[in-house]
């Protein structure tokens, strides 16, 4: 049965859910986010230290010698 | 020479005579109507995109109604009414625009392929610049997708034809038309028209809505270049599939659109620009134009009879009223969390209508203080109304049509 006090209920219960769905989708969209920030962060630290090990070494060898 | 009766020759004449004369009036409003939203829409007043193929279709298929046999009145136009392959085929040869709207509007395509335009043409990159503020706004500005429902259904309507006008609230025209044809066909015209004429005038009737509830100095609001991150377009995709797919599972009713709007980022961040310029120029621009025709081509005067159309024009004009000011309640809302930082004027974009409210935005804030840059932020709240808009939408549509298993 179509009812106003039933439209009111249901309204509530689709906002309710519409809120949680959106927020959540926002929540997945920040972490995704995080998350290839942090894995581009720890492969540009990797490569500069990839970079630098060379020259570290080649220091410690030219120390040692 | 045969005998020439003036009425025989002019039938737009002779069927306005021999018509109801409540008809006949009809007929004359709408034409005049019709050319007024010409008019409006050569100014600027109204969006011409819409508003000029709308207006050429409901002045031609008023005027133009003549006898299809000795009784029968009607165009040759189109039929929406066609059912069943025998009668869909006749027409489909003799109504001009039918092959239109039977293989594009009936089924929604020509909404899906306006959304892959949008996609198209939209950077969702600002969205990732404040996700969660962004969506908060947009969920408050989806207070008149919601709270139209419930007063519609308390003015007569039921819940599917409720459900199809509250959806105006969204202020995404596409949207309104997809999901008009699932809940409410026999009102999908009216409906999407009220959605685009309403839609059309956001742009002057928005400014007033934000002077009236945000005073000037918190409109200057300056907001901080610096927290905008560079996202890389790899980023977006990532973001655009497993959202997009995530939506797809949880709404396929709503699917189509979903995967039509990601499409479209898709294309454009994966930088084919052979796909973008097609989707964002020619589908998009030859869509609008056509659901413009279309839109006007339907709006006969049996239409406009319609004692639910004038019910339908309030509770659309209600709708995105209360969804601006759930819209600016968002943008308030993310002003204290943020510490006051947050220009609350963006909170408007959140009602979607891409791109206009975002402008229509920036350029309030900007009139009140001509350093303040917001268009990044309020364009990301406008893709976060998108979202919300579909997924308001799909429930709408999942709860009221598609049969539980």
């Amino acid at each position: 049965m179509e009812s106003f006090e039933g439209a009111v209920k249901l309204m509530l219960f689709i906002y309710a859910l519409a809120a949680a769905i959106s927020l959540i989708t926002a929540w997945m969209i920040k972490y995704i986010f995080v998350v290839i920030r942090m894995q581009k962060s720890r492969a540009e630290a990797r490569k500069s230290a990839t970079a630098n090990a060379p020259t570290q070494r080649g220091a410690a060898s030219k120390g040692t010698a | 020479m045969p005998e020439i009766h003036f009425l025989h020759l002019f039938q737009g004449i002779a069927t306005m005579v021999a018509s109801d004369p409540l008809i006949a009036a009809a007929r004359i409003l709408l034409i005049a109507l019709g050319i007024s939203f010409v008019y409006l829409g050569a100014k600027g007043t109204l969006e011409p995109l819409i508003m000029i193929p709308m207006g050429i279709g409901m002045a031609s298929v008023n005027a133009g109604v003549l006898y299809l046999s000795t009784k029968t009145m009607g165009t040759i136009f189109i039929d929406p009414i066609a059912s069943g392959p025998e009668k869909l085929v006749d027409v489909l040869q003799i109504n001009f625009l039918q092959p239109i709207y039977t293989f594009t509007f009936s089924n929604g395509l020509i909404a899906c392929l306006v959304f892959m335009g949008i996609g198209a043409i939209s950077d969702i990159g600002y969205m990732l610049i404040a996700p969660v503020r962004c969506m908060i706004i947009a969920i408050m500005a989806e207070l008149g997708t919601v709270l139209t429902f419930p007063l519609a259904v308390g003015l007569g309507l039921n819940y599917k034809e409720a459900a199809a006008i509250a959806m105006v609230g969204s202020a995404d025209a596409p949207m309104v038309l997809y999901a008009s044809l699932l809940l409410a066909r026999d009102l999908f015209v009216p409906i999407t028209i009220v959605a685009y004429l309403y839609l059309s005038l956001t742009y002057a009737g928005y400014p007033y809505l934000i002077r009236l509830m945000i005073p000037k100095h918190l409109r200057g609001i300056k907001m901080d270049q610096k927290t905008i991150p560079n996202v890389s377009p790899a980023e977006k995709i990532t973001f655009s599939i497993i959202t997009g797919t995530v939506l797809c599972l949880l709404f396929p009713v709503a699917a189509p659109l979903f995967m039509s709007f990601f499409v479209g980022v898709i294309v454009r961040e994966a930088g084919v620009k052979q796909y973008v310029d097609f989707l964002g120029g020619t589908v998009l621009y030859g869509s609008t134009f056509f659901l413009g025709l279309m839109l006007g081509v339907l709006f006969e005067a049996n239409t406009i009879l319609n004692p639910k159309v004038i019910l339908l024009l309030f509770l659309g004009m209600t709708a995105l009223l209360l969804s601006g000011i759930g819209g600016i309640i968002g943008g308030y809302i993310v002003y204290w969390i943020s510490g006051r930082t947050f220009n609350p004027v963006i909170g408007i974009a959140g009602v979607s209508c891409v791109p206009t409210t975002a402008k229509v935005a920036q350029k309030e804030a900007h009139a009140a203080n001509k350093f303040a840059m917001i268009l990044p932020w309020a364009m990301g709240a406008c893709v976060s109304g998108v979202i919300s808009s579909a997924i308001i939408a799909g429930i709408y549509v999942t709860l009221l049509q598609v049969p539980s298993p």
